[in-house]
């Protein structure tokens, strides 16, 4: 049996291999690569550029332009969420009633309890931030490119195998006897349950989680690259954008945390398959993994949070008609976070019984940094305090970060405190705390960018009032979902269950009543997000076409970014090689002369 | 800047490499991991190569064979050393059975030494038999 299979797996491999040999014949027609530093060919070729990038399918497997890369980026992360959400939803759905009725077991739960975690930080969270800072920062700082454009590509593409590693348990189990399901350790991986769960699918999650982790850190070092080295002659650090700021200090946690975080996952592999025992009792112990994954997992939910802290920095004056507030202590605050972030870790440990004064001093810095993060809350609604603001569907989600972010950090303050996190550890209290910041702010900031770049990036204009609907859905929905949650700790209810059918104390009713509610709110913001995805898509093909380079009527208050600059220019380029259809619609717009001096 | 209107737009930008590498490294590591010997020569193999694919692409070596052969050489050399740290064993495990059994650990070893050593074939097959030489193509 083994053989036979192995000499079949010889088959296909070969297979492959052949397809991969002829599929770079094939493409040795175009392959005419012009290295990116000789880039002398400037004027006459203008307007020929799509010509020389392979079309249809091929043109995305073979990118390594930063803003194909980008847009592959984010198709990826929203698969991702997709796939997150729906596992969220199953889940809140399983949590309506009080026993196991819609899902076949409570290992089904865990192990969408898992997927759903691990697919939206590694899958989600981390990729829909890449597609941001691929696109913009090279048109930010005025770079023709990435320094490495194909470790770029390689980045990217270590990806979708990654998520495929992570999933497989699901898609595995059907085949294989040995395979019993989706992965169940559960995000924080902790042993000794992860080293002893005999699922397969541990370790091909694990293995994909790797590859993420190796994707997140080329990445890392390419920013940092090319934000060092590849600025234009007008961009200097005195006036490097906010979002480029976040990007960089991001990048820098990266370098410092994933690696880490790699090695951990070596070692628990090992102490599953090879008979180590970094994680075992009578090894290393099991409050090693827990300082290891947290010394990676807290900076890892500031990796989460600084680019789009720096989105909504850029995003927010444009609609507040004014400059951002403090720019200069935005800055900072930023690189405060990036610093302390790694001296906070062991608050997720207050309960395992470390050394008491450890703990107090890591209660210390938790408290701490959230001074930084409250400087730039009080900038964010300062440059909102007397401005023109116009409530548009990139600022709607921007107002809502701010107050779900509040909500998220205040609670987070509260579990920093040793004695409150006592009671509240491993509660729904930590959940909703965390979801207020990952779904409240993280992604609504995600949206606020995609709207307000939307015309750039698909050259068209998103319905604004299935964007109305979208963002009032959501706003609504977080907050029933995830306050419920808050209210849900309080009421001492643990976390990571898929049953409540048999407590015995406390308000049973009220625990009951609250889930219904949290799983109500999910309803609310599923229903959102699908409004939201045919938006996107629908507007993709038959939104109004945009016809001037400022969309967003920023030039007025002197707002308009570099990145528009780029975008007229593109038009112009575009409209000279096309010509015919596009032209009529932009006889009486007039905007494209004016800004262009 | 602006006297390079959409310059960004200009450059020839692909490369068929970067995704292969990447599945490359997948298939490899998860061949070598769980020891199936077929993923890991065929992922290795396809790792080795478009690493050269694209080094030769970006100019730094003029010819992509001696290079291959190299790769070949230090496949061949891990794997003969993993193959020894396991005592010489080797056996062909199903998915189920213990990835730790110096046999699992002999197969890891030889399926990297066969991926090393087709790569040495390959690059003397190229270097010698084909016309696909030196000469840069941009
Ligand atoms: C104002 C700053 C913040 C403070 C002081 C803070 C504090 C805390 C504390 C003490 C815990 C541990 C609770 C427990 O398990 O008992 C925690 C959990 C968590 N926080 Fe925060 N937090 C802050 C901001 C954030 C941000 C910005 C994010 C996300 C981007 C975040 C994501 C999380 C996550 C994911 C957990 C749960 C980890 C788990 O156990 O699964 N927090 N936070
Ligand atoms: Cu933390």
């Amino acid at each position: 049996m083994a053989m036979e299979g192995q000499i079949a797996l010889t088959v296909l491999m070969g297979v492959l291999l052949l397809g991969v040999a002829v599929w770079l014949t094939r493409l040795e027609d175009w392959r005419s690569y012009t290295p990116l530093a000789g880039g002398g060919v400037i004027g006459d070729e203008t307007g020929h550029a799509h010509h020389e990038k392979p079309s249809g399918i091929i043109r995305w497997f073979t990118t390594v332009d930063h803003k194909d890369i980008g847009i592959l980026y984010g198709t990826y992360a929203v698969i991702a969420f997709a796939w997150g959400g729906l596992a969220a939803f199953l889940m809140r759905t399983e949590l309506v009633t009080a026993d196991i009725t819609i899902l076949p077991g409570t290992q089904v739960y865990n192990a969408l309890l898992t997927s759903h975690g691990i697919t939206m930080l590694f899958l989600f969270g981390t990729p829909i931030l890449a597609a941001f800072a691929n696109y913009f920062v090279p048109l930010f700082i005025d770079a023709n490119d990435m320094a490495f454009p194909r470790i770029n590509a390689i980045a990217f593409w270590l990806l979708p195998p990654g998520a495929l590693l992570v999933w497989a348990g699901f898609f595995l189990a059907p085949f294989a006897d040995a395979v019993t399901g989706g992965s169940a350790m559960s995000w924080t991986m902790y042993p000794p349950l992860s080293a002893e769960q005999t699922n397969p699918a541990n370790d091909l999650m694990l293995l994909g989680l790797h590859l993420t982790g190796v994707s997140a850190t080329m990445g890392a070092i390419n920013f940092i690259a090319t934000i060092f080295t590849e600025r234009g002659e007008n961009v200097g650090w005195s006036n490097l954008d906010i979002f480029s700021w976040t990007v960089l200090t991001q990048s820098g946690l990266i370098l410092f945390a994933f690696p880490l975080l790699g090695s951990a996952i070596i070692m628990l592999l090992f102490d599953r398959n090879f008979g180590t025992t970094f994680f075992a009792a009578e090894g290393g112990g099991t409050i090693l993994w827990q300082h290891l994954f947290w010394f990676f997992g807290h900076p890892e939910v500031y990796i989460l949070v600084l680019p789009p802290m720096g989105i909504i920095s850029y995003v927010l004056p444009r609609f507040a008609g004014r400059k951002l507030f403090g720019f200069k202590f935005v800055v900072y605050s930023t690189l405060a976070i990036g610093v302390l972030s790694f001296g906070v870790w062991a608050h997720h440990m207050f309960t395992t019984g470390i050394d008491p004064r450890l703990r107090a001093s890591f209660m210390a810095v938790s408290l701490a940094i959230a001074i930084p993060s409250a400087v730039k809350t009080f900038n964010w609604i300062t440059t909102m305090w007397n401005g023109k603001i116009r409530l548009t569907t990139p600022m709607l989600f921007c107002i809502g970060f701010v107050s779900n972010f509040i909500i998220g950090g205040v609670t987070g303050v509260f579990l920093a405190a040793i004695p409150v996190d006592l009671v509240l550890h491993d509660t729904y209290y930590v959940v909703g705390h965390f979801h207020y910041i990952v779904m409240g702010a993280i992604a609504f900031a995600g949206f606020a960018g995609l709207y307000y770049w939307y015309p750039m990036y698909a050259g068209r204009w998103y319905q604004k009032t299935l964007a109305k609907w979208h963002f009032w859905l959501s706003m609504i929905g977080t907050n029933l979902t995830f306050f419920a949650m808050i209210l849900l700790g309080y009421a001492g209810f643990t976390r990571r269950y898929a049953t409540y059918s048999g407590l015995t104390v406390g308000p049973v009713e009220v625990i009951t009543l609250l889930h219904q509610t949290a799983t109500a709110g999910a309803v609310l913001l599923l229903v959102g997000q699908i409004i939201w995805v045919w938006n996107m898509v629908n507007s993709y093909y038959d939104g109004p076409r945009v016809e001037t380079g400022d969309p967003w009527n920023l030039q007025e208050d002197g707002m308009r970014g570099r990145e528009w600059l780029w975008f007229e220019r593109r038009l112009e380029t575009t409209i000279a090689t096309d010509g015919g259809d596009e032209e009529e619609a932009l006889t009486d717009g007039g905007e494209v002369e004016t800004d262009d001096d | 800047m602006d006297e390079q209107p959409g310059l960004s737009d200009q450059y020839r930008m692909s490369s068929p490499w970067p995704m292969l590498i990447a599945f490359g490294i997948a298939i490899a590591e998860v061949g070598i991991f769980w020891p199936l010997a077929p993923m890991a020569v065929g992922g290795l193999l396809m790792l080795v190569g478009s690493l050269v694919g694209m080094i030769r692409e970006t100019g730094y070596v003029e010819s992509p064979w001696p290079l291959l052969g190299g790769f070949g050489i230090a496949l061949v050399a891990v794997g003969a050393a993993l193959f020894s740290y396991s005592g010489g064993a080797f056996a062909v495990n199903s998915v189920a059975e213990s990835t730790r059994s110096a046999g699992s650990v002999g197969l890891r070893g030889v399926s990297i030494a066969v991926s090393g050593g087709l790569a040495i074939v390959g690059a003397l097959v190229g270097k010698y038999w084909t016309t696909a030489n030196a000469d840069a193509r941009y």
